[in-house]
């Protein structure tokens, strides 16, 4: 026992002092930051006025458009462009407009569109009304936000023209053509919680993210650990002082003490900065982010399905890593053992939109899936405690195999050099007594 | 006489091959030991077994008289044949490390190994990393994790190769300051001329059979001077000659060579005189190398029993 407390004190020591430790530490939350502030900021780009011209043969038609375009203002319309892309359309719109359409006019417009006199126009036709079509040609027709706008402003003008012309007043049809709003509440064991629909998809997203990213280093930092072991050869001086099995027990669990630092300084810090942090993101986000929370059950729950995740993936990498004599090799071999990780990404959206499907059901009992996926489905919504307890005992369970098998892998491997070996030579290690 | 390391008829194979074959021999207390033999002859696969890295298919291996636990590898140091260190951590780390794997408190290991570290003119490289060090430096580096706990027994593979003149000389005098001290060494090579300065007793391996074990004195002893040493210039075509030398190695203006049986040295003076100058002739025991050239070469095994 003293000889393992030796072998994790090492293993703890060497990574945590290490530059990519600490680098990581402190990035893992700026990157976070990141993917929600930066399409925001990116899209605004576009947030000078810019220069549009509408032409119609129809006068009405024109001005009720203009009038969308240039009144518009994000907050009338929940439902137009998607939430993240919401500050860009804060864009103001310089709208002049043209009634008596032609060839030449055309060909000038173009022309100053080219030399960026003119940002875009949009093309009515006189027989819009019934064709409900229009053309808008921009410099940048990739511009889906520009484009967006300018198509919600003729959708809206056509229906204005139509309404008024069955006897609606202009007010009436204002207020037929406004917008609604839908608040979302979730409910859930603790009561009723009013929330948005942003927060309830960021938060849990945010900790899958976290529980993947951690599971998978730590994972890999047994592997190369071991690799590292196996091809400087300490591996033989160590043998003459402990056994296989204490080496990769110290090895596994003082790679998962430096997450749970890490973790920890990460939840230390979110809960420090909590309050502050919150406001902070308000402000750069809006107000989506004021319904995020977290229950206490959830964040207790993280270094617990971290550790059921860490310890599967770090038995199987570390199997992976005894049979290998360099990273590259390993490289290839633990793609297999990595496949069930990114299908647990690939999953996360559907799952955390409806946590209660069969598909998450199994996924979160699955031993390779269930500490991941579990965990999003705590993250989002408690499901039934005998849930809970089943995929945290078929984990363990599980986990007691690994440790045999990957042990037993370990123990040959290590003395191993040279060709990697085959499948039936790993099976034939495994049933070698 | 105590034993420090006994092997009883130990076997171990991997699926059809036999690495070692019913090995057996034993190294009292305080000697060093040579265990020789070709590459591949079972050595290493023996030494793993000794220290308990591998368990033996049968036989059995005693330590200190008793069978052996890993409680008693404590007691052992190691140094095996591929140097391994742990290449971004410091030297004083790395020994440190070791050294608390077997049972030694920080304080006392940072006090030997500052004094080894002097020894072998490591001093100023403390606290590098072994990654920038030389393989010449990184190997007394691990000479010193082998002795570092002051195991009573030490089993050194290969422990001169790849030092330069100097830092064998320094390494010797520090192997000869162990045994003085009582400590029992099993050296595990193929490099026969320090075997012969150094050992007490061998014992040669091929194909996982001990072919010859004993007291090196009585081993030599056994062949006696029936060796010639000759230098010279000019031509040997007598060396060909099955009357006279049952076999030679030639080094082009030196040769050592075994008489035939009944051969007469004076004869084969006088015909060697006659094709080459001869500016030395020798009759000497048998060189190591050639022993073990000689056992390995043979069919037949020979075991002298000393």
């Amino acid at each position: 026992m003293r000889k393992v407390l030796l072998i994790i004190q090492r293993e703890y020591i060497v990574r945590v002092r290490t530059k990519a430790f600490i680098i990581f530490t402190i990035l893992m939350p700026v990157l976070f930051g990141a993917m929600f502030v930066l399409p925001g900021k990116l899209m605004v780009r576009g947030s000078e006025t810019r220069q549009v011209v509408i032409v119609a043969a129809d006068a009405v038609l024109a001005d009720t458009m203009k009038t969308e375009l240039v009144g518009f203002r994000a907050s009338d319309d929940e439902e137009a462009p998607p939430a993240d892309t919401r500050k860009a359309t804060r864009a103001d719109f310089d709208v002049s407009v043209e009634t008596s359409p032609s060839e030449a006019l055309r060909q000038q417009l173009t022309r100053r569109v080219r030399s960026g006199q003119l940002d875009g126009f949009a093309w009515i036709e006189a027989d819009a009304v019934t064709t409900r079509r229009a053309t808008y040609y921009s410099r940048n027709a990739s511009d889906f936000i520009e484009a967006s706008l300018v198509s919600r402003a003729f959708r809206l003008a056509l229906s204005e023209r139509q309404l008024s012309e069955r006897g609606f007043s202009p007010a009436q049809a204002k207020t037929l053509l406004g917008p609604v709003s839908v608040d979302t509440v979730r409910i859930d064991k603790q009561g009723v919680n009013k929330s948005n629909s942003m927060a309830a998809v960021a938060l849990p997203y945010v900790l899958l993210i976290t529980i993947y990213v951690t599971v998978l280093i730590y994972g890999l930092y047994v592997m190369r650990s071991v690799i590292e072991e196996k091809s400087s050869r300490v591996i033989e001086v160590l043998l003459g002082s402990v056994t296989p099995m204490q080496l990769m027990a110290g090895k596994i669990i003082g790679v998962g003490a430096v997450g749970l630092t890490q973790i920890g300084i990460w939840f230390a810090a979110a809960i420090v900065l909590g309050s502050g942090g919150l406001a902070f993101a308000h402000q750069i986000i809006g107000n989506s982010m004021k319904d995020a929370h977290i229950s206490a059950v959830a964040l207790i729950l993280f270094p617990v399905f971290f550790l059921l995740g860490y310890a599967t993936y770090a038995c199987l990498y570390a199997a992976i890593g005894a049979m290998c004599n360099s990273d590259e090799e390993a490289q290839q071999l633990q793609f297999p053992v990595t496949l069930p990780l990114i299908l647990c990404m690939a999953c996360a959206i559907p799952i955390i939109r409806d946590p209660n499907t069969p598909l998450a059901f199994w996924l979160s009992m699955f031993p390779l899936t269930s500490p991941i996926i579990m965990y999003v489905r705590i993250s989002i919504n408690m499901p039934p405690v005998w849930q809970v307890a089943l995929s945290i005992a078929i984990s363990l369970a599980s986990l007691y195999g690994l440790i045999w098998l990957s042990s037993r892998i370990y123990r040959i491997g290590i003395l191993m050099y040279g060709k990697r070996p085959t499948l039936p030579e790993i099976l034939k290690w495994i049933r070698y007594a | 006489m105590a034993f420090t390391l006994e092997l009883d008829s130990v076997t171990k194979a991997f699926g059809e091959f036999i690495a070692v074959d019913h090995l057996s021999f034993n190294i009292p207390e305080g000697e060093i030991f040579g265990l020789l033999g070709p590459n591949g002859a079972g050595k290493t696969s023996s030494i793993r077994m000794m220290i308990g890295i591998t368990a033996p298919d049968s036989g059995a291996i005693r330590i200190f008289g008793q069978p052996l636990t890993r409680r008693l590898l404590d007691r052992v140091g190691y140094l095996p044949e591929e140097r391994g260190l742990y290449k971004k951590m410091k030297i004083m780390e790395n020994l440190i490390f070791l050294a608390q794997l077997k049972g030694i408190g920080v304080p006392e290991a940072t006090r030997r190994a500052n004094l080894w570290l002097e020894r072998l003119e490591l001093g100023r490289w403390a606290n590098s990393k072994v990654e920038e060090l030389s393989k010449g430096m990184q190997q007394k580096v691990q000479f010193i994790a082998a002795v570092i706990h002051e195991p009573e027994f030490m089993i050194l593979d290969e422990p001169f190769s790849g030092l330069d003149p100097a830092s064998s000389l320094v390494l010797k005098d520090a192997l000869l300051d162990l045994k003085k001290l009582g400590k029992t060494i099993l050296f595990s090579t193929h490099r026969m001329d320090t075997v012969e300065r150094l050992c007490d007793s061998i014992c040669l391996v091929n194909q996982g059979r001990s072919v010859l074990l004993g007291v090196l004195r009585d081993i030599k002893a056994s062949y006696g001077r029936s060796s010639v040493q000759l230098e010279y210039d000019g031509e040997l075509p007598l060396l060909t000659d099955s009357m006279l030398v049952a076999n030679f190695n030639d080094f082009g203006n030196y040769v050592e060579l075994r008489l035939a049986p009944g051969a007469d040295p004076q004869h084969l003076l006088e015909v060697a005189m006659r094709t080459a100058k001869i500016r030395r002739f020798e009759m000497v025991e048998p060189s190591l190398e050639e022993i073990f050239i000689d056992t390995v070469e043979s069919t037949k095994a020979v075991t002298v029993h000393a």
